[in-house]
């Protein structure tokens, strides 16, 4: 077992103890009576058991995040640049390194070698990627008297590090032990104090979140700028061709893509607005409670259908049969041939239209209901009918809030990844045509990225510029969306 | 029904315009009113006063089946306006609230214009030939609300960004735009601070001249202002009706007394 899951075994193992050394302490210092205790015992063992846990667990945490990256710089500056300008990349030499190190690891592990043995070893005399290869450790080559001195050099490094790691930690707990058992007395405020530490654990969640979502977006933007370095942001964003080739010389300009992710976002929003907000319209004024709620779920459970799954009805049902329709010349419904393929702008417009109905309706529903009902009682009041008052009165008063939910709806359609993937096609092109194959944002992400990927040619790095481009677009629609919602709540609270 | 006498002698007419007989309603299980029987007279103001819960706003939207809209709301027994009985199968609801109108407890301008709030009415039921005539319409209704005055210069800005008074006088003014016969009223003055109330009281008592208002209130120095005959409603029971004068000074039944001196309620 390795040295640090036995620390946080110890580690837990003294917190526990703490939590009930504490609480037995805080009622014994009490004489017994707890009701001279400021909180009740639960608090002083938690108390106890979070200042044991909580320093020694967190600072073991940025050890060992900490650890690998020093270890690593250090060893780094000692492998002599020859090793370099021969292999491809530092990088390459430094997981050829990592490898033989953590190779002699299991080699000790697995008792073939002593650890005196391991460090004695030299490149002349045993074949130490057939010794690794022993125990299932795979190096590329053959190893080179530098890389195994470097890999030596890393293993003692990483040896001390976790010695010391061992040597500030396990005090650090004893210290939190000691201090929170000894502070259980009467008067000491535990109760406060775990509370502050529940506080400190939601505000950790909540910037966890946020601070992902910020991690997300430079990784993205540091992706796009060694992008922008090899190809330039002029014919990426105005460029009129999209024809990555990875031999290089690509076309890479985003209008293309953007051109089908909108057309087929436009056509599934034709097809999800009118029918989601109907329905909505159904359901919040005229259903039935029985009907509602028989029809609500269901028309809900659209929404739970993983996109594959759209994806699927797209490519084998929806589209064999628009091809039905407008294809197949003499032998088609309508003796045309305009569709030949299933793959199209309609097919994967009309499922991703009808994967985005119980959105908007639901969404729709909320914001009808929301419409005060002394307002229809108004209007009925003064004689309208039911359908005078939605469109009159309910309608045009819940129209900010609808247009949010069309414009959370289009974000979605933007976004939508796996069933233009499957329904849409993969050319790249600028026609009005909805029976044509054409290709979203989305879909080019998963192409440049699935398959033997380097991480370095324009053709990949494409991919994060796009990916950066989708992602402003649909924030810059949720938020309008958001802004638009939240000034037509403020109207009626 | 002899205290009637006594109003006819300053109202001029006797013309009663709606007349219940019997009329029980029941939300599914709750019986929430008993066998209440009034004649309410045209051009006078009737109040029906009584506690919470005593079934006073339901008999009040049973007169333009606003009860309708609850579907579990259920009503029997007869109520004639005009002779005719507006629970008859031929009777489409929505032509009987453009004759009864409504005017609710919180005012509720719709979000729109003040000028598209009051020619709301008109513009469904077709009451202007032409724009002019609509403009007309609409000026007369918010002269009526007694509101003109205060919104002339502004009616194209939102109705809900007036003042609670002025959105509940401009909501007497919708209704009234309507040309309707008879215009009940659900408390409209609870919501509204006491110089609002003055006003709206004071236009309660113009449009006597011209409809048969019915005003729910619950409180008895109101009905007592403007109202010249009062009913009493207790638990579902209509216990006492008759001139506000006389309900007020000298009540019949023990119930009615206990409620305004403030026994009960």
């Amino acid at each position: 077992m390795s040295t640090t899951s036995l620390l946080v075994i110890a580690i837990l193992i003294l917190a526990t103890l703490g939590y009930f050394l504490a609480s037995k302490r805080a009622i014994s210092t009490a004489g017994g009576d707890r009701r001279k205790l400021h909180s009740l015992p639960v608090y002083y063992g938690s108390n106890a058991a979070m200042f044991t846990a909580i320093p020694a667990l967190g600072v073991l945490l940025i050890w060992l995040l900490a650890q690998p990256m020093l270890v690593e710089q250090n060893v780094l500056s000692t492998i002599p640049d020859k090793l370099i300008t021969e292999g491809s990349s530092i990088g390459l030499v430094m997981s050829d390194v990592r490898r033989v190190a953590d190779g002699l690891e299991v080699v000790v592990s697995t008792g073939t070698l002593s650890q005196n043995e391991t460090l004695k070893l030299d490149t002349e005399q045993t074949d130490i990627r057939a010794l690794l290869a022993g125990v299932g450790a795979v190096v590329g080559s053959d190893v080179l008297p530098e890389v195994l001195e470097a890999a030596q050099n890393y293993r003692a490094q990483t040896k001390t590090g976790q010695l010391w790691m061992v040597l500030i930690i396990a005090p650090l707990a004893l210290i939190g032990f000691a201090l929170s058992v000894l502070a259980a007395k009467p008067t000491f405020r535990a109760r406060n104090t775990v509370e502050r530490g529940i506080l400190a654990l939601l505000v950790f969640a909540a910037s966890l979140a946020i601070l992902t979502t910020i991690g997300i977006v430079f990784s993205m933007l540091f992706e796009s700028i060694n992008f922008f370095k090899l190809h330039s942001w002029t014919d990426f964003f105005f460029g009129g061709s999209w024809a990555p080739n990875f031999r290089g010389d690509s076309d890479l300009s985003i209008l293309p893509l953007l051109w089908g992710t909108i057309y087929i976002s436009i056509t599934a929003l034709i097809v999800a607005v009118p029918v989601g907000l109907f329905a909505a319209i159904y359901l919040s004024e005229y259903a039935g409670p029985r009907v509602r709620a028989f029809a609500k779920p269901l028309l809900e459970i659209l929404a739970g259908i993983p996109t594959i799954v759209y994806g699927l009805f797209a490519l084998l049902t929806v589209g064999p049969a628009l091809v039905r329709v407008f294809g197949r010349g003499e032998e088609g419904l309508l003796g045309v041939e305009w569709m030949s393929g299933a793959t199209a702008v309609l097919t994967a417009g009309l499922v991703m239209g009808i994967m985005l109905i119980p959105f908007v309706s639901s969404l729709s529903d909320d914001i009808i209901n929301a419409v005060p009902q002394s307002l229809r009682d108004g209007s009925l009041g003064l004689g309208a009918t039911p359908s005078e008052t939605i469109r009159q009165v309910v309608l045009p008063a819940a129209l900010p809030g609808i247009v949010g939910a069309v414009l959370l709806a289009a974000s979605r359609a933007i976004g939508e990844t796996m069933i233009v993937v499957l329904g849409a096609g993969a050319i790249a092109k600028f026609s009005a045509n909805p029976l044509e194959a054409m290709t979203t944002i989305t879909t080019r992400i998963v192409s440049q990225l699935t398959g033997d990927t380097d991480f370095a040619s324009p053709e990949t790095l494409v991919a994060f510029a796009l990916g950066l481009t989708l992602f402003v677009l649909t924030l810059g629609l949720n938020v309008i969306a958001l802004y638009i919602v939240r000034k037509y709540r403020e109207q009626y609270d | 029904m002899n205290d009637k006498n006594i109003m006819e002698s300053h109202m001029g007419t006797t013309a009663i315009k709606i007349s219940a007989r019997d009329v029980k309603v029941y939300y599914g299980d709750n019986h929430a009113i008993k066998d209440v029987s009034i004649d309410i007279e045209d051009k006078t103001v009737t109040a029906f006063i009584g506690p919470s819960g005593c079934g006073k706003s339901t008999f009040l939207r049973c007169l333009n089946r606003m009860n309708d809209t609850i579907d579990i709301c259920k009503v029997t027994g007869s109520i004639r306006i005009d002779d005719e009985d507006i629970y008859d199968r031929r009777v489409d609801p929505v032509q009987l609230r453009a004759k009864v109108g409504m005017v609710f407890q919180k005012p509720n301008p719709f979000p729109k214009s003040i000028y598209d709030n009051v020619a709301y009415g008109p513009r469904i039921h077709g009451l202007a030939q032409n724009k002019a005539d609509l403009d007309d319409i609409v000026e007369r209704a918010l002269r009526r609300g007694a509101i003109w005055n205060e919104v002339k210069d502004r009616l194209q800005s939102p109705g809900t960004g007036l003042s609670g008074g002025q959105q509940q006088r401009l909501c007497i003014a919708r209704a009234v735009a309507t040309e309707p016969e008879v215009l009940l009223m659900d408390e409209p003055c609870s919501a509204l601070d006491p110089i609002a109330t003055a006003q709206v009281e004071e236009l309660i008592d113009e449009l006597r001249q011209s409809f048969s208002v019915v005003i729910v209130t619950h409180s008895m120095q109101q009905a007592a202002r403007v109202s010249q005959k009062t009913a009493f409603f207790h638990l579902g029971n209509m216990v006492e009706y008759g001139e506000t004068g006389q309900i007020f000074t000298t009540p019949q039944d023990p119930r009615t007394e206990s409620y305004i001196t403030g026994r009960i309620g």
